[in-house]
C-alpha cells in the first residue's frame, strides 16, 4: 500500500512540474485564431516560453472562456475574445487592466470597445481582427443594368428587383436563421432607418416605429432572397454569391477572399464591397472585432501582456494580415503593398471608422437570442412584423428586469 | 479497540472516488445552483420560450418515437423472415447508428439545402417544382425535417434490439399456433408480440429517454429556428446555461426535464405491463 502511494505521489509531482515560462492562450478556430496562433509559436521560441494555443470553435469559445473567468482558475494566460462577450467578460474584475494605453494609430471604434465603461473607461483589452459588416454587390451587373453603386436601402431594393428579374437569379440575399445571424443582418437595417435595440438609458426600442418598418423592409427584401432564407447562416449566403446565383448581401470582411479565389468562385473580380447603405440615418455596418485580453487569474500576466503588444505592433499585424486577417490599426489599412494585394482595404477601413458595436451591456448573449428569435419568426412568415417586434421588447424587458 | 477496514474497501475506492467525484458532487451542487435563487423554479410557468420548447420536445419525442419503433418493428419482421442473407441485411442498417450524430447532421444539413442541396437536385430531376421545398427553413416543415434525419439514424437501433428480441422468441409457440391453424397476421398478434412485449419495452425506454434529451442534430441542422419551430427543452437548456451564463435556471430545466422523463418512463412500464 505504501509503494502505491509514494508512486501516486511522484506520478501527480511529475504530472504537475511545468516550464518556469508559459503561456496558454485560446483562440478561436478559424482564420482569425490561425494568424494568431502562428505569431505565439514565432514569440514563444523568440521569448524561450512554451506556448500552448487551445483552438475552439466559436461556439464552444465564449463558455470556455467565460467559465474561466467567473471560477478565476486561471486556466489561459490570453484570450482571444468577440466584442460582444467583452462586457460580461470584463465584469467582477475578471479581466486584467491594460498596462498602458493602446496608441493612436488603432482605428477608434475598435479601441472603444476594449474600454470599461464603453468609451470612456479603462482599457481591458487591445483590437486585434478589425472585422466591421461590408456591403457586397456584383459591379458587372450593375454596369450592366446602369445602375451606381448602391447608397440607400432604397436603391438596394430597386436593383434587386430589375438585376434579379433581368438575370433570373435572386436579387438580394441574407441570413435569417434565429440567433446571432439574422440580427446580425437587421443591425444595419436597423440603424439605417433610426431604430435602435435598446435606447441610451438601456430600456428597449426596438418596437419603435422605425423599428418595425426595418423589419418590413427586410421582408420586402426577402421576396428577393432564395426560399428558405429564413434558415441560412453565413454559409449558405456566401455559397449564392460564390456560385453567382445572387447579386448582392451584407458580408463579413472573412469571406471576400473566397469571391476572388477561382478554386471556390464563379465571380472572380466582379464583386465589389462597399460601406453599407444608408436610410434615414447614415449606414453603419456591425462591428465584430476580437480582441485579446488577460485574465486577472493568469499565473502569467507579465509574458500575456508582452505577447498582445507584441501580437497588436503594426509590423505583427501586417504578418496578421497577410495571412488574412483584417487589422485594427490604419497604418496597416493604408499599406500601399497590402492595397495592392488585398483590393477591399479602402471599404474596409471606411466600413470599420463608422462600424457600431452591438449594444454594450453583459446581458447581450440573452438579448440577441430572443430578439433573433423574433426576427427569425417573422422573417419565416409566423409573425406580423409589428407584433414580432413588440413581442421582443416586451421579452427584452423582461431579460432586463431580471437581471436589475 | 481499532476498527477493521473491511476487505476489499482499497479496491472500490478508486471508484467511489470517481462516482463521487463525477456524478454525486455534481449531482448535488447542481441542486444547489437551481435553489439558489428562489425564483427559477416559479419562472418556469412564466417562462413562454421553455413552454414553447416542452411543446416541441413531446411532438418531437412522440412523433420520432412511433415512427422508429413502427419501422424497425417492420424491418426486424421482415428480415427475421428472410431464410438468407440475414447478416448482410442487419450489418447494413446498421451504418446511420454507427455514424456520430454530428456527422451525420452536417451531411443533412447540405442534403437539405433548398438549393444546392441533392434532396431538391433530385427531385428536380424528377419533374418536381422544389422553389418552395425550404426543408429545415420553412416553419412547417423544420420539424418533420429533423424527425426524419432522427428516424434515418435510429430506426436501426429499434431494429437491432427488436431482432434480438425476435430471434430469443422460442419456436415452440409459433409452431403450435401454425398447427392450430392460425394465420400470419394471428400469430404475428397473439403470440409474437406478447413475447416480445419486454424487449419492446425496453426499446421505446431507451429510445425515448435519449428523443427527450436530443441536442446535436437540431443544434446543427436548425439551431432552434426558424423561430423556435425546433427548439428543445435540451437546446433551451445550453443556451441557459453556456450562453446566457445562468447556471441555476438550467439547473432548474434540468430537473424538470429529468422528472418528466421519469414520469414518461413510470407511465409506459405501467401501460406496458397493464396490457
Amino acid at each position: 500500500m505504501r509503494l502505491l502511494f509514494s508512486t501516486l505521489c511522484l506520478c501527480l509531482a511529475a504530472c504537475n512540474r511545468t516550464p518556469e515560462r508559459s503561456l496558454t492562450i485560446a483562440v478561436n478556430a478559424g482564420v482569425e485564431g490561425t494568424a494568431l496562433k502562428t505569431a505565439a509559436k514565432e514569440w514563444g521560441s523568440a521569448h524561450g516560453v512554451h506556448i500552448e494555443v487551445i483552438e475552439l470553435p466559436y461556439a464552444n469559445l465564449f463558455e470556455k472562456e467565460q467559465l474561466d473567468l467567473t471560477s478565476h482558475t486561471g486556466a489561459y494566460d490570453v484570450l482571444m475574445l468577440d466584442d460582444p462577450w467583452f462586457p460580461r467578460m470584463v465584469q467582477g474584475g475578471s479581466l486584467a487592466q491594460l498596462p498602458r494605453q493602446p496608441d493612436a494609430d488603432f482605428v477608434t471604434t475598435c479601441t472603444d470597445v476594449c474600454r470599461n465603461p464603453y468609451r470612456t473607461g479603462a482599457y481591458y483589452a487591445l483590437p486585434y481582427v478589425g472585422n466591421s459588416q461590408l456591403f457586397f454587390y456584383r459591379r458587372d451587373l450593375f454596369a450592366k443594368y446602369r445602375f451606381p453603386a448602391p447608397n440607400t436601402w432604397q436603391e438596394v431594393l430597386s436593383a434587386a428587383q430589375k438585376i434579379g428579374a433581368g438575370e433570373k437569379m435572386y436579387g438580394y440575399v441574407m441570413r435569417a436563421a434565429p440567433g446571432n445571424a439574422v440580427v446580425a443582418d437587421f443591425m444595419p437595417l436597423l440603424w439605417a432607418f433610426g431604430g435602435d435595440v435598446l435606447d441610451a438609458s438601456g430600456k428597449p426600442v426596438c418596437d419603435s416605429p422605425a423599428a418595425i418598418e426595418a423589419l418590413r423592409f427586410m421582408l420586402e427584401l426577402g421576396k428577393y432572397s432564395p426560399p428558405g432564407y429564413a434558415g441560412f447562416n453565413a454559409d449558405e449566403v456566401s455559397a449564392h454569391l460564390l456560385q453567382s446565383t445572387a447579386v448582392m448581401s451584407i458580408n463579413w470582411p472573412a469571406w471576400i477572399a473566397a469571391m476572388d479565389d477561382p478554386s471556390k468562385s464563379k465571380v472572380v473580380g466582379k464583386i465589389d464591397f462597399i460601406p453599407m447603405p444608408s436610410g434615414r440615418a447614415p449606414g453603419v455596418g456591425e462591428l465584430g472585432t476580437w480582441l485579446l485580453a488577460v485574465p486577472t487569474a493568469s499565473k502569467h500576466s507579465a509574458d500575456a501582456f508582452d505577447f498582445i503588444y507584441w501580437a497588436t505592433e503594426a509590423a505583427q499585424m501586417k504578418q496578421a494580415a497577410l495571412r488574412g486577417n483584417p487589422p485594427t490599426r490604419r497604418r496597416v489599412f493604408e499599406d500601399i503593398n497590402l492595397i495592392a494585394k488585398f483590393r477591399a482595404f479602402p471599404a474596409q477601413l471606411a466600413s470599420l471608422e463608422s462600424a457600431r458595436p452591438r449594444p454594450r451591456t453583459p446581458l447581450w448573449n440573452e438579448i440577441e437570442n430572443t430578439f433573433g428569435i423574433y426576427l427569425s419568426k417573422a422573417n419565416a412568415g409566423a409573425m406580423d412584423p409589428a407584433a414580432a417586434m413588440r413581442t421582443a421588447a416586451a421579452e427584452i424587458g423582461k431579460i432586463l428586469e431580471r437581471a436589475q | 479497540m481499532k476498527r477493521r477496514v473491511p476487505e476489499g474497501f482499497w479496491w472500490v475506492l478508486p471508484a467511489l472516488v470517481v462516482l463521487v467525484s463525477l456524478s454525486i458532487y455534481p449531482l448535488i451542487y447542481s441542486v444547489k445552483l437551481s435553489l439558489s435563487n428562489p425564483g427559477n423554479f416559479s419562472r418556469l410557468f412564466s417562462d413562454r420560450l421553455f413552454a414553447a420548447a416542452g411543446v416541441q420536445t413531446i411532438v418531437l419525442t412522440a412523433a420520432a418515437l412511433t415512427v422508429e419503433f413502427l419501422l424497425g418493428l417492420a424491418l426486424a419482421v421482415l428480415i427475421d423472415s428472410l431464410a438468407r442473407g440475414r447478416a448482410f441485411f442487419r450489418t447494413g442498417l446498421l451504418v446511420p447508428m454507427l455514424l456520430p450524430p454530428v456527422v451525420a447532421a452536417v451531411a443533412w444539413r447540405l442534403i437539405y439545402n433548398p438549393q444546392f442541396g441533392m434532396l431538391n437536385g433530385m427531385l428536380r430531376q424528377i419533374g418536381f417544382n422544389t422553389e418552395w421545398l425550404t426543408w429545415t427553413s420553412g416553419q412547417n416543415s423544420a420539424l418533420a425535417s429533423v424527425i426524419l434525419v432522427d428516424v434515418w439514424e435510429w430506426t436501426p437501433f429499434l431494429f437491432l434490439l427488436l431482432s434480438a428480441g425476435l430471434q430469443a422468441i422460442p419456436p415452440e409457440p409459433l409452431e403450435a399456433a401454425r398447427i392450430d391453424g392460425a394465420g400470419a397476421w394471428r400469430i404475428f398478434r397473439d403470440v409474437t408480440l406478447p413475447l416480445l412485449k419486454p424487449t419492446i419495452l425496453l426499446a421505446l425506454l431507451l429510445r425515448a429517454m435519449d428523443l427527450v434529451r436530443i441536442f446535436d442534430q437540431i443544434f446543427i441542422l436548425t439551431q432552434g429556428g426558424p423561430g423556435t419551430a425546433t427548439e428543445t427543452v435540451s437546446l433551451y437548456i445550453y443556451r441557459t446555461a453556456f450562453r446566457f451564463s445562468n447556471f441555476g435556471y438550467a439547473a432548474a430545466m434540468s430537473f424538470v426535464l429529468l422528472a418528466a422523463t421519469m414520469l414518461f418512463s413510470r407511465g409506459l412500464m405501467r401501460v406496458m405491463r397493464s396490457r
